[in-house]
C-alpha cells in the first residue's frame, strides 16, 4: 500500500507541475463556490426570521421564514470545520437526534424558570444546544409536546429566532479567516500543513456527510423490517424530513464536484439519488411503515450510499487523499 | 576467544533497527492489550469478591468495599477501551461490558419521572421486581435473575439503551441513582437495599443481590473471554499481528477515534453543550472524572508502548512512537507532546473533581470554571487526533477509514 500511495502523490505531483496549475485551485473553487454562499445565505435567512419575529411572533408568521432559515442550513448543515465547530454553534442550530428529548425538558424548564435568561441574550447563548435554534423553534412553531403561556412562549421564540441569528453572522463572519487557512496550507500554517491536509478535511467531511444522510436521517426512519420507525424521521413536525435529505445532497454534490470537477461517476450517482428524492412523495417518510413505501426509502438510502462509494473512489483517489478521523467514529 | 566475543556483538548491533520494525511494534501493542484485558479481570474477580461479601452481609463498610473494588475495577479497563475501533473481535464483544448510557428502569426501580429512551417500551421493565416479565409479546421466567436472563435482556427490543450487563449496570446496583442533577452528590443507595428479611428498603432485596452477583459474574466471564483472545494464539492478537501494516492501522484508528469522535465528541463536548448529566458517563458513582482520565491514559500507552500494571510493574517493548520518529521525528515529537498535553488536562480535571466538583456540576449552566476544565480535555483530544492524522500519513497507512475499497483493491482505480 505505502508504494502505491507515494507512486500516486509522486504522479500528482509531476502532473501539477506540468499542467501549471496551482495546486489548490479545487480547494479555493470549494471555498468560493460552495461554502462562502451557503453561510452568507444562511445569515441572510436568519436575519430574516429575526426580523420576522419581532414583528409578530405568532407561529403563523414565523414559519415561513424558519422554513426558509432551514433550507439554508440543510445545504451547508454536513460541514463541520472552522466557526461552524466553535461554541457549539452546529449543534445549537440544528440538535437532532435527541433521543432523551433533552431540547424539550431544557425548554419546559426555561418556560418555567427565571424570565431574565430568556430576556437577555447573552444569558440565552448560554442555555443547553438541545433547546436553541431551529430545532427549538420546531417545537415552537409546529405542535408539540411543549406548555406554557403564550407570553412566555412568544418571548422564547423570539429569543431563539434572535440567537440563531447571531450565531450564523457569527459564523459568516468568521468563516473567511479558517477559509484562507484551508486554501493556504503550508508550514506556518499548524491547522494545513499540506494541500493534501486541507483536500482531506474537506473529503472527510463529504464522506461523513452522505453517512450521516445514509445511517441518520434515512436509517433512524428506517428502523428495521420488522420495527419500522417513522417517528424518528427528522424534523416530521415541520415537514422537513424529504426535503433536508434533498437540499443536503445538493449541497454534498456541489462541493464534491467544486473540489474535482471531473469526477463523472460521483455526478452520475448524485443525479441519480437526487432524482429519486425528488419523486419520493414522502416528505416525512412516514411510508416506511409500509412494504411498498419502505422500499423507496431503502432505494434512496441505497443511492445515497453508491454516491458516498463514488466520492470515495473518484475523489478520494483522484485527490490522493482517504477519510480522517470524524465525529462520527464513536459507537 | 577474541572471535567468538566479537562474533555475537556484531549480531547484537546490526539487526536492531530491524528488531523495532512493525512486526515488534504491533507485538508490544498485543502485551499491553493481554496485560490491560488481565488487570480487567484480576480486579474484576476482586470486585466480585467484594459484591459477595455484600449479598452476604449487608452494611456500610460492605456497601464501600463492593464501591470502592468497581473503582478500582475501572482503572486498567478504561485504559483498554483503546483497543477498541480497528478490531472486530474487541467491538463486537464490548457493548456487553460497557455501553452506556442506559435506561435503568429496565433493572431496578427508579424515581419518577426519569428520562429515558425514545420508544424504549422497556425502559420501566423493573427486572428486579418482576419475577414474569413480558417482553413485546414473548414471556420471560425471571424467578431466578441468572447470567443467561441477564444476558437475554440485554439490548431487549433492539434499543441499546437497554443495558443489562456490564460495568454500568454494577453501577447502577451500587450506587443507585444520582438525583441531585448537576448539584452536588452522586448516587446514594442505602444498605439496606440488599439487607433480607424486614430490613429491606425498597423490596425485593434478595433479587437486586441476585441481579448484583450474576451481573457480575457475567463481567468477569467476559473479561476472562477477552483476555484468552489476546493471549499467543488468541484471535485478537492474530488481528492485529498477522498483518503488521493492519495491526498498525489498527493501533493508530483506535487512538484517533478514542480520542474524537468517542471521547472528545459524545463523551465530553455534548454533555458540556447539553449541560445534562443525563449525557455524563460514569453518572452513577460520579466517577467520570477517572474514566475520562484513564481513557487518555490508555491512548499514550499505545503510542509509547508501555503499560504499567495495576501491581506497579511495567510491560513495555518496541513502540510506535519509534517507527514514526523513523519516518518524521517532527510528526513524533509534536504527537508525543499532545498526547503529554491532553494528560495535563486530564490530570486537571480529575484533580478538580477530586477535589469536589464533581463532574456532573462542571456540566451545570453557569459554571465556567468547570466547563473551561473539561472544554481543555476536549481541545487537547481534538489536537492529538490531527496529530495522529499526521502519523497516519507519515507511516503511508493512508486508506485508514475505507479499507476495501475499489481505491485500494485495484491500483488502476487511481488514476481512472
Amino acid at each position: 500500500m505505502a508504494p502505491i500511495a507515494l507512486t500516486r502523490m509522486a504522479a500528482l505531483a509531476a502532473l501539477a507541475a506540468l499542467l501549471g496549475t496551482p495546486a489548490t485551485a479545487d480547494l479555493a473553487e470549494a471555498v468560493d463556490q460552495v461554502i462562502t454562499p451557503a453561510y452568507a445565505g444562511l445569515a441572510d435567512a436568519a436575519a430574516d426570521l429575526d426580523d420576522a419575529a419581532r414583528q409578530d411572533c405568532a407561529p403563523a408568521a414565523m414559519r415561513a421564514p424558519f422554513q426558509q432559515a432551514w433550507d439554508a442550513w440543510a445545504r451547508i448543515d454536513f460541514l463541520r470545520l472552522g466557526p461552524v465547530e466553535e461554541q457549539g454553534r452546529s449543534l445549537a442550530i440544528a440538535f437532532w437526534p435527541d433521543p432523551k428529548s433533552s431540547g424539550l425538558r431544557a425548554q419546559q424548564a426555561l418556560v418555567a424558570g427565571d424570565p431574565q435568561v430568556i430576556a437577555d441574550p447573552a444569558l440565552f447563548a448560554q442555555v443547553s444546544v438541545a433547546a436553541r435554534g431551529l430545532s427549538g423553534l420546531e417545537r415552537l412553531l409546529y405542535p408539540s409536546a411543549l406548555t406554557g403561556a403564550e407570553d412566555r412562549l412568544c418571548a422564547l421564540r423570539r429569543a431563539t429566532a434572535a440567537d440563531l441569528a447571531r450565531m450564523t453572522a457569527e459564523i459568516a463572519a468568521e468563516w473567511p479567516a479558517h477559509a484562507a487557512l484551508l486554501t493556504t496550507p503550508g508550514d506556518a500554517n499548524t491547522s494545513y500543513l499540506t494541500t493534501d491536509e486541507a483536500r482531506q478535511a474537506l473529503f472527510t467531511q463529504l464522506v461523513t456527510g452522505l453517512a450521516s444522510l445514509s445511517d441518520g436521517r434515512l436509517g433512524r426512519p428506517l428502523g428495521t423490517f420488522q420495527k419500522p420507525r417513522p417517528e424518528r424521521a427528522e424534523a416530521v413536525a415541520s415537514g422537513r424530513s424529504l426535503r433536508n435529505i434533498r437540499l443536503s445532497l445538493e449541497g454534498l454534490r456541489d462541493l464534491a464536484l467544486a473540489l474535482h470537477p471531473d469526477a463523472p461517476l460521483t455526478k452520475a450517482a448524485f443525479d441519480r439519488a437526487l432524482a429519486l428524492a425528488q419523486d419520493l412523495e414522502d416528505p416525512v417518510l412516514a411510508g416506511v411503515s409500509t412494504p411498498q413505501g419502505r422500499l423507496k426509502v431503502e432505494i434512496l438510502q441505497q443511492a445515497v450510499q453508491s454516491a458516498q462509494a463514488a466520492v470515495e473512489t473518484e475523489i478520494g483517489a483522484a485527490l490522493g487523499v482517504s477519510t480522517g478521523f470524524n465525529a462520527k467514529d464513536g459507537d | 576467544m577474541s572471535l567468538r566475543r566479537r562474533f555475537p556483538l556484531v549480531l547484537c548491533l546490526l539487526p536492531a533497527p530491524v528488531l523495532a520494525g512493525p512486526p515488534e511494534v504491533v507485538t508490544t501493542y498485543a502485551d499491553i492489550a493481554l496485560a490491560t484485558y488481565g488487570d480487567s479481570l484480576s480486579t474484576a474477580q476482586a470486585l466480585r469478591r467484594a459484591v459477595g461479601d455484600l449479598v452476604a452481609d449487608p452494611s456500610p463498610e460492605t456497601l464501600a468495599a463492593a464501591r470502592q473494588a468497581w473503582t478500582a475495577a475501572r482503572v486498567p479497563y478504561q485504559q483498554s477501551e483503546v483497543f477498541r475501533f480497528g478490531n472486530p473481535i474487541v467491538d463486537d464483544w464490548e457493548g456487553r461490558v460497557n455501553a452506556w448510557p442506559l435506561d435503568e428502569g429496565l433493572i431496578d426501580y427508579v424515581a419518577e419521572g426519569t428520562p429515558s429512551t425514545e420508544d424504549n417500551e422497556l425502559a420501566q421493565l423493573n427486572v428486579i421486581a418482576n419475577p414474569v416479565l413480558e417482553l413485546g409479546s414473548e414471556t420471560v421466567d425471571a424467578a431466578t435473575i441468572t447470567p443467561h436472563i441477564i444476558r437475554a435482556l440485554h439490548e431487549a427490543g433492539g434499543i441499546e439503551a437497554n443495558v443489562a450487563s456490564g460495568y454500568h449496570a454494577i453501577e447502577f446496583l451500587l450506587w443507585g441513582q444520582d438525583l441531585n442533577g448537576t448539584g452536588p452528590g452522586a448516587g446514594s443507595r442505602p444498605h439496606t437495599d440488599f439487607m433480607a428479611g424486614a430490613g429491606c428498603t425498597n423490596g425485593n432485596c434478595d433479587r437486586r443481590a441476585q441481579y448484583l452477583v450474576a451481573a457480575t459474574d457475567l463481567l468477569v466471564s467476559d473479561l476472562w473471554e477477552m483476555t484468552d483472545n489476546w493471549e499467543t494464539d488468541g484471535p485478537a492478537r492474530a488481528a492485529v499481528t498477522a498483518d503488521p501494516q493492519a495491526g498498525l492501522r489498527a493501533m493508530l484508528t483506535g487512538m484517533g477515534s478514542l480520542s474524537y469522535g468517542e471521547q472528545a465528541g459524545e463523551r465530553m463536548k455534548l454533555g458540556l453543550m447539553l449541560n445534562d448529566p443525563e449525557e455524563e458517563h460514569d453518572c452513577f458513582s460520579d466517577q467520570t472524572h477517572l474514566s475520562h482520565y484513564h481513557d487518555g491514559l490508555g491512548i499514550q500507552n499505545v503510542y509509547l508502548g508501555r503499560y504499567v500494571r495495576v501491581d506497579g510493574s511495567e510491560v513495555a517493548g518496541p513502540s510506535l512512537s519509534g517507527l514514526v520518529a523513523e519516518a518524521d521525528a517532527g510528526v513524533d515529537q509534536a504527537l508525543q507532546a499532545d498526547l503529554a498535553a491532553t494528560m495535563v488536562a486530564l490530570t486537571a480535571l480529575r484533580d478538580k473533581a477530586e477535589a469536589g466538583m464533581a463532574y456532573d456540576q462542571m456540566l451545570a449552566p453557569g459554571n465556567q470554571e468547570g466547563a473551561a476544565i473539561i472544554q481543555a480535555g476536549v481541545d487537547g483530544l481534538v489536537k492529538q487526533a490531527k496529530s495522529i492524522e499526521r502519523a497516519v500519513a507519515a507511516l503511508g497507512l493512508d486508506g485508514i477509514a475505507f479499507e476495501g475499497s475499489d481505491s485500494l483493491d485495484d491500483p488502476n482505480a487511481v488514476f481512472q
